[in-house]
């Protein structure tokens, strides 16, 4: 039983699929309640639990050994686990559970296709239902099919899909899922079931009687023949005991239900429970507030330690909490919680809990200068730590990431404690900006629920604040906020908000980039230069970071080191650092703004190239997401040992580094996933701004030469040797 | 929306779950009966490449058939490499390292392509029993060869939006009696 084949990116899908059921499961309930709500739930995830049963248990380790552990496995997946997933009426409640705008503006074309409809149509015919259910059976058990799937991993996926699907298209006209009425008479499941049973029977028949090795492979393991008969017979009765059951039960309980009618259809009492839900889920938001102070202060605690652990521990990374912790797990998880929920670490920064502290003792009576009121301070300190994280080894210096952190502190405290408002966040901070920016591809934002409620307010308590709470300190005006850029989901303006009307919504990904609508505290993206040179940063800057990791940049940058003397590590460096986070971009810009010239006659140029610059930003997220999720996949124990040595005096477990098999597929797919957000958004812009198709393509031609360029160079790093950082190696 | 498209979703959100699950599809290189035990080698993938390579190890009784499970495991792994040199690459194998625990398995890292000699050597208690067979190991694969499955998400989802996109404009086209 010690045998699970335990794959992550299965586990992560299946895990995915019973969210997303379980969220649509949950929006069912909050329009109409049915009894029957729990058994279907119960079902749909007791059919993923056979389906991760049959494809991670010891079943799949031993299904290349033993016959009977592979037919055990294909019993499950074609005869148990497509009844339970029906059983759970999953179309509503996984289309319910996807984004509104991805179902009816990415799905809905499809599923109102007319020849698609046909074509399910046909397919949810008993006929032809029971002939795929038949064929895939019959086309996998004929030993070269069955011998060509043992043998390839390919092959070995097809055959478990293909009894999978056809089991869901043969169970559908039994188990009627739904939504919908079936317009075949009950009486056909009958005949559909025995004649379902006799083929069964048998291909059963066949593996216990017929008295010859039917799967060579089998043999060739078990050595002797009578083993390999005994397997074989064990696997017949496998399919044919179990799948008796399967088909007959059904098949006699409709039996009943014709001959005796009485198969009714109940009407079941639905209760409307929206407004309760609605108002438990503002409550929620502001349980969630309240943790913001408990969050901060262990922030806090984590960030001292690191700090400490820096200056007086080892100057040894992978034992050192600053060696790991700031670099390894702090990074990826920030990165996460913003592909889930958004911009959790400012919400959570130690930084302004200090500064918060500080305000006790500082008046912080000064404006923000007035020149100073843009993102060039930060710009330039995000160019610096490019250049230096690679030119200095940050990464590897616990003292040096101690006085960094250090250094925060006391900047945090100094600005803020001068400067009125959250200057520093808004203003100075590169690790907020890089925060905000990548929350506008984060799937929440704070935002008002219901704009009506904000037209008659005279107060603008989310700005000004109250007794309850302060406004706004980056000055973000609910009504007129659009997107998570400058929102540190302090969630200041929800506590302050007397109407209740401020919350945390769910928005598509990167839309709030489609469109260029006057934003609070920040404009229009299409005018500011400052913002848009930041976010080209933050996304060329994604590659640079990860291009420096990889062996052959790595060797590049080491020959000229060599080349140029010992001291010239630094300037090699930024050469690198400028021209690929610098020079590059700006010849992009300039040549994609001059393609954009013919197209709009020179009108309005500079706008169209900012607006287009912000559609980058999820191909460079993505890049941030795939290279961080390397290091915490392969690091997120490393921090044990430096705990360890903090905690206990010593370590005895050292974190030993290994590429996980999953890694660089799901690399792929997390830069595959920005590029066609990145597409999508460069699209929407370019129709927006010109409202014809063929002018559209022309507009947005150079940008999305500049994204697929983007992203054919995050998928060579990716496919390069990556330095690994943080462990011992 | 009827019901029959509705699967669609469902369909679309459960192949992978049931495509990327795959069993371990492991070849047998060599079985062969020493004294009281027999020995089998599997490959993890067929056929073996350079890099990284999982072997495993399955240990019988010759009488029974039954699975031993206290034997100790040494994998040998010989060939010359381009420049005349005999190379030679020795690895554990244990339950440790199994997904079946009824193997035993190493992650052996083979660096040259070419004709490799394999021996694995089983010794359980007093009885020792060997193995050898020839292992043809291929030069690596190009990576779009092993991620082309992934890659082809972009093609795939960008013809997807297109011809969304050409569903929608026929819908507008038809006039809101063609809306769902």
């Amino acid at each position: 039983m010690a045998s699970w084949s335990l794959s992550v990116p299965a586990i992560a899908l299946l895990l995915v699929i019973a969210l997303v059921y379980v969220r649509g499961w949950r929006r069912g309930r909050r329009l109409i309640r049915d009894q029957r709500d729990d058994s279907r739930l119960i079902a749909f995830l007791a059919g993923l639990g056979v389906v991760f049963l049959a494809t991670e248990s010891p079943l799949d380790s031993f299904d290349n050994l033993y016959l009977a552990a592979h037919m055990t496995q294909h019993f499950l997946l074609m005869m148990v686990a497509p009844p339970l997933v029906l059983l759970g009426h999953p179309v509503l409640p996984l289309l319910r559970g996807l984004p509104k705008p991805l179902v009816k503006e990415g799905l809905g074309p499809f599923l109102t296709w007319r020849p698609l409809r046909r074509f399910f149509e046909l397919l949810s015919s008993p006929l032809v239902a029971w002939g795929v259910f038949s064929f895939s059976t019959i086309f996998w058990h004929l030993p070269y099919f069955y011998e060509l799937a043992l043998h390839s991993r390919f092959w070995h996926g097809a055959q478990h899909a293909s009894f999978f699907w056809s089991g869901v298209v043969f169970w559908w006209l039994i188990v009627e899922p739904g939504p919908g009425k079936s317009k075949w008479p009950r009486w056909v499941a009958i005949p559909y079931l025995l004649t379902s049973d006799l083929l069964n029977t048998a291909i059963s028949a066949a593996f216990v009687f017929s008295g010859r090795i039917l799967y060579p492979s089998y043999a060739a393991i078990h050595g002797s023949q009578l083993e390999t008969l005994k397997d074989q017979t064990l696997a017949g009765l496998v399919m044919w005991i179990p799948g008796e059951m399967i088909y007959l039960i059904p098949a006699f309980t409709i039996t009943v239900q014709v001959v005796t009618g009485s198969r009714t259809r109940h009407n079941y009492g639905v209760t409307r429970v929206r407004r309760a839900l609605a108002e438990a889920g503002a409550n929620r938001l502001l349980l969630l507030a309240r943790w913001r102070r408990p969050l901060q202060i262990a922030m806090l605690a984590v960030a001292v330690a690191v700090v400490a652990d820096g200056f007086f521990g080892p100057q040894i990374t992978p034992l050192n909490l600053a060696g790991v912790l700031p670099w390894i797990h702090w990074r990826a998880l920030s990165i996460f919680a913003l592909l889930l929920v958004g911009n959790l670490f400012c919400m959570a920064c130690p930084f302004t809990f200090v500064r918060d502290l500080g305000r006790k003792v500082f008046p912080a009576r000064l404006r923000w200068p007035r020149q100073l009121r843009n993102k060039w301070i930060p710009a330039v300190l995000l160019l610096v730590y490019l250049w230096a994280y690679e030119a200095f080894g940050l990464w590897d210096s616990p003292w040096v990431t101690a006085w960094i952190i250090a250094g925060y502190f006391v900047a945090a405290l100094v600005v803020d404690g001068l400067f009125r408002g959250a200057s520093f966040c808004k203003y100075v901070c590169p690790i907020g900006q890089f925060h905000f920016v990548s929350s506008l591809v984060s799937p929440k934002e704070v935002g008002v629920k219901d704009a009506q409620k904000c037209k008659s307010c005279q107060t603008y308590d989310c700005l000004r604040g109250n007794e309850r709470s302060r406004g706004c300190e980056l000055y973000l005006f609910q009504p007129k906020k659009a997107g998570n850029l400058d929102c540190t989901f302090c969630l200041d303006c929800v506590t302050a908000c007397p109407q209740d009307n401020v919350g945390l919504l769910s928005i598509m990904p990167a839309k709030t980039l489609v469109t260029d609508p006057y934003r609070s505290s920040i404009g229009r993206l299409s005018k500011r230069t400052d913002l848009a040179v930041l976010v080209l940063l933050f996304v060329f800057g994604a590659f640079v970071n990860a291009a420096g990791m990889v062996t052959p940049v790595m060797m590049w940058e080491h020959g000229w080191h060599a080349r140029l003397g010992a001291h010239a590590m630094p300037l090699v460096v930024a050469l690198f650092v400028l021209a690929g986070a610098v020079i590059l971009p700006g010849l992009a810009m300039v040549l994609a703004g001059g393609l954009n010239l013919f197209t709009l006659g020179g009108r309005g140029v500079m706008e169209t190239v900012r607006r287009f610059v912000f559609a980058l930003v999820p191909v460079g997220f993505g890049m941030w997401a795939a290279h961080l999720l390397y290091h915490f996949s392969i690091g997120w124990d490393a921090a044990w040992p430096a705990v360890q040595r903090v905690v206990a005096g010593t370590a005895t477990a050292f974190a030993m580094p290994s590429v996980p098999d999953w890694l660089t597929a799901a690399q792929i797919l997390v830069l595959n996933a920005g590029l066609l957000l990145t597409l999508w958004v460069v699209w929407r812009v370019a129709i927006g701004s010109t409202g014809r198709v063929r002018a559209a393509v022309a507009l947005m031609s150079p940008w999305a030469v500049v994204s697929v360029g983007l992203y054919l160079a995050g998928a060579w790093i990716l496919l390069q040797p990556m330095q690994m950082r943080g462990m011992m190696h | 929306m009827r019901k029959s498209l509705r699967v669609v979703l469902a369909a679309a959100a459960l192949i992978a779950a049931t495509g990327t699950a795959l069993a371990d599809g492991g070849s047998l290189i060599v079985r062969k009966q020493t004294g009281s035990l027999v020995v089998s080698v599997f490959s993890g993938e067929s056929p073996v490449r350079i890099g990284t390579s999982d072997l495993s190890v399955m240990v019988q009784k010759a009488s029974d058939q039954s699975a031993v499970m206290d034997a100790t495991v040494m994998l040998r792994l010989t060939t010359r490499t381009p420049a005349g040199d005999v190379t030679e690459v020795v690895a554990p194998a244990t339950h440790a390292k199994a997904t079946n625990k009824t193997l035993y398995a190493a992650n052996v890292t083979l660096p040259f392509p070419g004709l490799w000699r394999l021996s694995a050597e089983v010794t359980s208690g007093a009885e020792t029993a060997g193995v050898t067979a020839d292992l043809n190991v291929l030069p690596q694969a190009p990576p779009v060869e092993t991620y082309w499955p992934y890659f082809s998400v972009i093609p795939f989802a960008i013809l997807l939006f297109l011809f969304n996109r050409w569903l929608r404009g026929r819908r507008e086209l038809a006039g809101p009696r063609a809306q769902p």
